[in-house]
């Protein structure tokens, strides 16, 4: 069911009607207050950018609308009629089909048979391709995107599957279509095609939303934009005449609070030199150092590439050019377990994937880096590794202190002290952090904090990835900013403010 | 294929009562098969029924070991079990004349290298447990045969057979065999570099990589284990019998696999002791020993013991999905 | 890991594998077999590649689906014991037709195992492995079941054409049908979907379980099916046929190129596979190679094929699809 044409969305029948409208939306999760009232709405025909920080709750929001969740409070109304978004598939039946970052296609079935599945034409009983083809060259057509229908969708470039997505959500005759996040792993290229593709869509009256952090993209594409920040709805404004300081001013305007106060500690000789490191498609030229006692922040948009240079100083992937240099020594070939004999230990991301193995105590979690270092002739001396499990509850305060409860009946403050605390078991020289407080209570970020605190003052080098402005900003010595996979900045603790660091974030300065 | 186990970290967080009842569902399950058996037979809990009982568990108990580090590991299962017993027989028996006793090393050894095949494509191929022992045992079991060139081996030594069946102290020597296979085993798992990084292999693969286990290494050596006890068992059994065919392996493999998962040791890996594993085994010959004195066919034991995996494999993944918090 | 330099060359010709494979095996066996190529050479090996290919007909639609059965080899031996044993009461004809269904019985089982209970397929089909061997144990009282219908057995084996037999005929006919079947209907297209990405599949309103179930009849229907034809031809249920059967229909739908892991698959591949198999089959009775040669020779092409697959497969797809500055999780929220 098509709109009248329109491609402006003002109306040529005089009245706007919005083809989406959320109103006092509301949602929490246990301890967290995603959404404390948002209200979005959008016309046909018209491309309505939603950005914010990390956090902020656009992806509770995106996630609501594509009825994973209900809101606990207020109005979702299409068409001027209050729907209830209960299912993936309700949220479909009203015209609502989303394009995620993470693209869910079918490897095996060729580009046509993906745009169909689930609706595929039949003949005599037996499968149209010769129509499915048709319908898909159709559908590519009007989008402008230029893919063989009979290609393997396994065999296409992300930027093409992402096509292949939008296509199929096209051929459902769609009211609204979201995006989230839809340029983050595409060229240059592939990202000038997605837009003229979502430009045609514009103009056949279907309602766009569109995430993304890409200040630059939104100015570019969208008709208006709407920040998001702590949950809330800040400002919804047109986005002719705006530029980015004034969108970063919008995403990050708040009074800082400083939550953390930060101790000096004494700063010594570099710890860690990094010059020209790269790895092919994901970053290069990063340079930085690190010295004993320091901490220094990388700060950047998700998928900015600071995980990745961390995983490349640990071993766990390799570079293709650069230099590492731990103190005097050049480390070269680098494996994890040569890294951690080296003094360089990484706590990763995801403590659920990497970081813990859930289905041991609190002690074996602790030691399991350095179990061999334990033991003699393969015997694990009980008595030393319950010292060093306890010695360690303590310095990192994990509650309750119980060595040998499972590791996973612990809260995910505690859970992070344990991971941080396997890795101070190895007495690391080098100590990088990646994101250790996401999803952890104030008060254990509060003590994480502390223990960082500690660390450098019994003079490691830490490394602190994070993506909260707030974080980076009241415990870095020193921060580098991040941006698709180089680094754009680095900044003095006096020099660090939210501006300057969502500035080079967003690549808004001169590399 | 939904086959392959997650080993993406599970925070199961179990009701206080659940994982309380998982723990003595065994325990008690034994116990009501006593109290039956007693009920049914007065045979049943005779010294000789009873000691019995615990020799036939003792070869399967000895795979047992074996089998529930494999799944402790991760590994899923080692489907090459009655290749690797078979070997294990007829490798003893045939070299008896040449090596003697030594011929039990020998079978070993070679029971070392099956299960080397096995560890190099399970652990470093990362191919399908199940079909890459499944494919292992067809060959091996080709090979044995070859090497038979189609017949059956006798042994020599009368004097071995009798050592091999004697009773030390009353004690049957193959349960005094099992039961130092067991207590070594369950410390090698418990208080061992290697047993707890078995277990943290079997718990979170990626995070046990990450925190900079040799997690192939691990993995592979949970199979060469398994083969190597097996063949033992199978040197045991080949002398005892004093006779040795090809398919002297048959069904030691499930027997194992059915006394581990019942015993409570879960298929994702990462939990489990050996143990577990024993009461497992306990408690499949007390079902056995039952049905063997109230007359019922072999037959129905088979269809028993398949019940059984099921059922138990079944209760774990749901325990699994009602107590758990994904 | 260092991509290697010709990799795409290897990755095609692998997924050429069967026809390669083929080639070969025609090749050496025409050597070794003088009469290869004669017509009633042919029908002897296609007539005993059938019952391996009936199975794998099935096995190969489940596995496309992302299923695996191993209990096939059971199945085979309980429905020919039923079929046989029904004989005198029921006549051959309705005995077989009960022998079928003894397979979409056990098909059954273990869809609700896998479906409803969500026990993963390798450790249910295990399981009802186990029972349905000691099932067929049980009804024949381990001893082998005479039939008392000498012209169904000969019937089940007449010449047909002149290079086949009732049963591979009806070999050709399913690879035939299930390869139209899979590449031109959309159920065929669906199941391809449900077995790459069932996520996928469901999100467009595919009915996944209704598919699984379907493919898990199909399987066990085949392996009854097979099992009837195997013991009509011997005249003869016995509860140990089948024991070696699992492993070479494995072996002929991997090397077949249909993926272990789903969403990939041909009944035509299967063809090549199984034939594969028979002529190595055949080529080592010829030579009289004892039986327990032949069972080397096929595990070991088992772990070849799995082993290529390992080691090649997800290089060669990576190198198919050239990636850039991937995120590696998704966005999480706050």
């Amino acid at each position: 069911m098509k709109q009248e044409g329109r491609s402006d969305g003002s109306g040529a029948t005089g009245k706007p009607r919005y083809a989406i409208r959320m109103m006092g939306i509301a949602k929490s999760f246990p301890g967290v207050r995603a959404l404390a009232s948002v209200d979005l709405a959008v016309r046909p025909g018209e491309i309505h950018a939603v950005v914010g920080e990390n956090g902020a709750g656009k992806s509770t929001l995106v996630k609501i609308l594509a009825g994973v969740h209900t809101p606990d409070e207020g109005r979702i109304e299409i068409d001027d009629a209050e729907v209830t978004i209960s299912s993936p598939l309700i949220a479909q039946r009203f015209g609502i089909r989303m394009v995620y970052q993470e693209l869910n296609l079918v490897p095996d079935l060729t580009v046509a048979e993906n745009i169909t599945l689930g609706r595929m034409p039949q003949r005599r009983g037996l499968f149209d391709r010769a129509r499915a083809v048709d319908d898909s060259e159709r559908v590519l057509g009007d989008l402008n995107a230029k893919l063989d229908p009979n290609e393997l969708v396994g065999n296409l470039t992300v930027g093409q599957q992402q096509l292949v997505e939008i296509a199929k959500a096209y051929l459902a005759d769609p009211r609204i279509i979201v995006f989230d996040e839809p340029t983050s792993s595409l060229s240059e290229h592939e990202a000038a095609a997605l837009f003229a593709v979502i430009r045609t869509m514009r103009a056949r009256g279907i309602a766009i939303i569109y995430i993304s952090h890409r200040l630059r993209e939104v100015l570019d594409l969208a008709d208006t934009l709407t920040v998001i920040r702590d949950g809330r709805a800040i400002e919804t404004r047109a986005v002719e005449g705006m530029t980015p300081q004034d969108m970063i001013a919008a995403m990050v305007g708040r009074e800082l609070a400083d939550l953390f106060p930060k101790r000096g500690a004494p700063i010594g000789q570099i710890a860690l030199s990094v010059e020209g490191l790269g790895r092919r498609g994901v970053f290069s030229g990063v340079s930085f150092h690190v010295r004993r006692g320091e901490i220094v922040g990388f700060a950047g948009l998700v998928g900015a590439g600071r995980t990745e240079v961390a995983r490349v100083l640990f071993g766990l992937d390799h570079s293709d050019a650069g230099t590492i240099d731990l103190g005097d020594r050049r480390l070269v070939r680098l494996t994890p377990i040569q890294a951690r004999r080296a003094g360089i230990v990484y706590v990763p991301e995801d403590r659920k994937l990497h970081g813990l193995v859930p289905s041991m105590s609190v002690r074996s979690n602790l030691t399991l880096a350095i179990i061999g270092s334990l033991s003699r002739w393969g015997w694990i001396g009980a008595r030393r590794e319950r010292q060093t499990a306890t010695s360690l509850i303590r310095r990192l305060g994990v509650s309750p202190p119980l060595p040998d409860r499972n590791v996973s009946t612990l809260s995910g403050g505690n859970q992070q002290k344990v991971v941080i605390g396997k890795w101070l078991a190895t007495n690391p020289k080098v100590l990088l952090l990646d994101e250790p407080t996401r999803g952890v209570d104030v008060g254990a970020k509060a003590e994480i904090h502390q223990l960082i605190g500690d660390l450098v003052e019994q003079g490691i080098a830490v490394v602190l990835i994070s993506s909260e402005l707030a974080e980076i900003l009241a415990v870095s010595d020193r921060t580098y900013v991040f941006h698709e996979g180089r680094i754009t900045a680095e900044l003095s603790r006096q020099d660090a403010t939210e501006q300057t660091i969502m500035t080079a974030a967003t690549g808004e300065v001169a590399t | 294929m939904t086959s392959t186990p997650e080993t993406a970290a599970r925070s199961v967080q179990r009701g206080r009562l659940s994982r309380v009842g998982e723990q003595l569902a065994v325990p008690v399950a034994i116990v009501v098969a006593i109290i039956i058996g007693a009920f049914l037979s007065d045979r049943f809990l005779t010294l000789g029924n009873l000691l019995n009982v615990l020799t036939s568990m003792s070869i399967v108990g000895i795979v047992s070991v074996g089998m529930a580090v494999v799944l402790i590991s991760g590994g899923l299962a080692d489907l090459s079990v009655p290749a690797t017993v078979a070997a294990g027989a007829i490798v003893t028996l045939a070299a008896q004349p040449v090596l003697g006793a030594g011929s039990i090393v020998l079978a070993v050894i070679v029971g070392l290298l099956i299960g080397t095949i096995n560890g190099l494509l399970v652990g470093y191929a990362k191919a399908n447990p199940i079909i890459a022992t499944l494919g292992v045992s067809t060959a091996c079991l080709g090979f044995v045969q070859a090497f038979l060139g189609g017949s059956i081996v006798y042994g020599h030594d009368k004097a071995l057979v009798d050592f091999v069946n004697s009773r030390p102290l009353g004690i049957p020597l193959i349960l005094i065999v099992f039961v130092v296979v067991a207590v070594l085993g369950h410390m090698q798992l418990t208080r061992t570099v290697w047993g707890r990084q078995i277990f943290a292999v079997g718990g979170n693969y990626a995070a046990a990589e990450a925190s900079t286990v040799r997690v192939r290494r691990l993995k592979a050596s949970a199979f060469m284990l398994t083969a190597g006890l097996a063949s033992m068992s199978g040197a045991y059994i080949g002398l005892s019998l004093n006779v040795a065919q090809p398919l002297i392996g048959t069904g030691y493999e499930f027997d194992a696999i059915t006394a581990v998962v019942v015993g409570g040791i879960s298929l994702l890996g990462g939990a489990g002791s050996i143990s577990r594993a024993l009461l497992g085994v306990l408690f499949v010959q007390l079902l056995t020993n039952i049905l063997v004195l109230e007359g019922v066919p072999d037959q129905v034991q088979g269809i028993a013991k398949g019940t059984l995996i099921a059922l138990a494999v079944g209760l774990d993944v749901w325990f699994r999905n009602r107590g758990g918090r994904r | 890991m260092k991509r290697i330099s010709g990799q795409s060359v290897l990755a095609t010709v692998l997924s050429y594998r069967v026809v390669v494979a083929l080639l070969l095996t025609i090749g050496i066996s025409s050597f070794v077999v003088p009469s290869f190529f004669g017509e009633r050479t042919f029908s002897l090996t296609l007539d005993q590649a059938s019952t391996i290919g009936l199975i794998a007909v099935g096995l190969t639609v489940l596995l496309i689906a992302g299923q695996i059965d191993l209990s096939s080899g059971a199945t085979l031996a309980l429905s020919g014991i039923i079929a046989i044993s029904l004989q005198p009461s029921l006549g051959a004809l309705l005995g077989a037709v009960v022998g079928v269904a003894v397979g979409l019985a056990a098909g059954a089982l273990n869809a609700l195992l896998v479906i409803r209970f969500k026990i993963e397929s390798l450790i249910a089909t295990l399981a009802t492995m186990l029972i349905v061997r000691a099932i067929a144990y049980w009804v024949s009282s381990s001893k082998p079941v005479a039939g008392v219908d000498i012209d169904a057995s000969l019937a089940v084996t007449r010449s047909m054409l002149g290079i086949f037999t009732p049963r591979s005929l009806a070999f050709v006919l399913a690879v035939v049908v299930v390869q139209i079947w899979l590449s031109h209907t959309v159920a065929g297209r669906n199941l391809f979907a449900v077995g790459s990405n069932v996520s996928s599949a469901a999100a467009s309103g595919v009915r996944t379980h209704r598919y699984m179930l379907g493919a898990f009849l199909f399987a066990g229907g085949m392996a009854g099916f097979a099992g009837v034809v195997q013991s009509l031809s011997i005249n003869t249920g016995s509860p140990v046929l089948g024991d070696t059967v699992t492993v070479s229909v494995i072996a002929a739908v991997v090397i077949g190129g249909t993926r272990l892991e789903g969403g990939r698959g041909s009944a035509i591949g299967t063809l090549g596979g199984v034939l594969v198999i028979a002529f190595i089959t055949t080529a080592m009775q010829f030579q009289n190679v004892p039986n327990y040669m032949q069972q080397i020779v096929v595990g070991s092409l088992l772990v070849l094929m799995v082993l290529l697959d390992q080691l090649t497969g997800a290089r060669a797809r990576a190198a198919i699809r050239p990636r850039r500055f991937v995120r590696r999780r998704p966005f999480t929220p706050s």
